[in-house]
């Protein structure tokens, strides 16, 4: 039952995520969606924690998520910074390369 | 006990979740980003994974989430919320996978046997390689960062 009830959240927070993602058209709301998604999958990361013996594994990957995830962020939020400073706009549309409009 | 602790700990997230999706506001839609997170990491505490409680606390939501919201103070523009119908059909086919999967998990309990300190100790004596291949290319990362902000000139 425990099992069931994190992986229905995490995977409504991940669904949550992913739908303020799609819908928004400003770079400072794609941040925060990608930050909730990178939630999500430290909750789905717990019931590892419980399989027998890969505690400690399930710990490094805990560590790697982490430190891998807020590094990612941390660069895209020197990235908005960026384009705002060339550009003086931060919607999706400013942004020329990449994604299906390129 | 742990399980009604979830079961309320869940629904607060998934409600601060909907704050961030309901939002007008960037400012509030980061506020109830960092309240998921930290919902989050007292998932962590219930089951006594300290370290984890930890490094989402202090880490992500101390560091990276204090930015975020900083950040969005700064641009607070009003989203306009559009979604393509064309989403629906993929929705619905990862929703109903996704369901017979916690369908499937529904009688599993969860118990986290080892300690922390026994965990922490593994971790240091095996994975300390990986951990400071993990600290190098984070900030290698950063210094790639900053040598690309000096060079624009910003």
């Amino acid at each position: 039952m425990k099992v069931a009830i994190l992986l229905f959240v995490s995977v409504v927070l991940l669904l949550i995520g992913y739908l303020t993602a799609i819908s928004s058209r400003d770079l400072v709301r794609l941040l925060i969606s990608l930050e909730l998604m990178f939630g999500s999958v430290f909750l789905a990361l717990l019931p590892l924690f419980s399989i027998e013996g890969l505690a400690a594994v399930a710990f490094g990957i805990a560590v790697i998520t982490i430190f891998t995830s807020g590094s990612e962020l941390m660069i895209l939020i020197a990235s908005i910074i960026m384009l705002d400073k060339k550009t003086r706009d931060v919607t999706v549309d400013s942004v020329t390369a990449g994604g299906d409009t390129a | 006990m742990t399980t009604s602790l979830l079961v309320i700990i869940g629904f607060a997230a998934i409600l601060s979740a909907c704050g961030v999706l309901f939002s007008r506001d960037n400012l509030y839609a980061s506020v109830c980003m960092s309240i998921t997170l930290i919902l989050i990491a007292a998932a962590y505490a219930v089951f006594d994974i300290q370290p984890v409680f930890i490094l989402i606390t202090f880490i992500f939501v101390g560091a990276v989430g204090a930015v975020t919201v900083a950040i969005a103070a700064t641009y607070r523009q009003q989203p306009k919320l559009s979604v393509d119908k064309v989403w629906i059909a993929p929705a619905l086919i990862t929703a109903a996978s996704v369901g017979y999967a916690i369908y499937a998990y529904v009688n599993y309990g969860m118990e986290v046997s080892s300690n922390s300190q026994e965990m922490l100790m593994t971790f240091t004596s095996d994975y300390m390689l990986l951990a400071m291949f993990i600290i190098s290319l984070s900030v290698l990362l950063m210094m790639a960062v900053v040598k690309f902000v000096r060079r624009e000139g910003i």
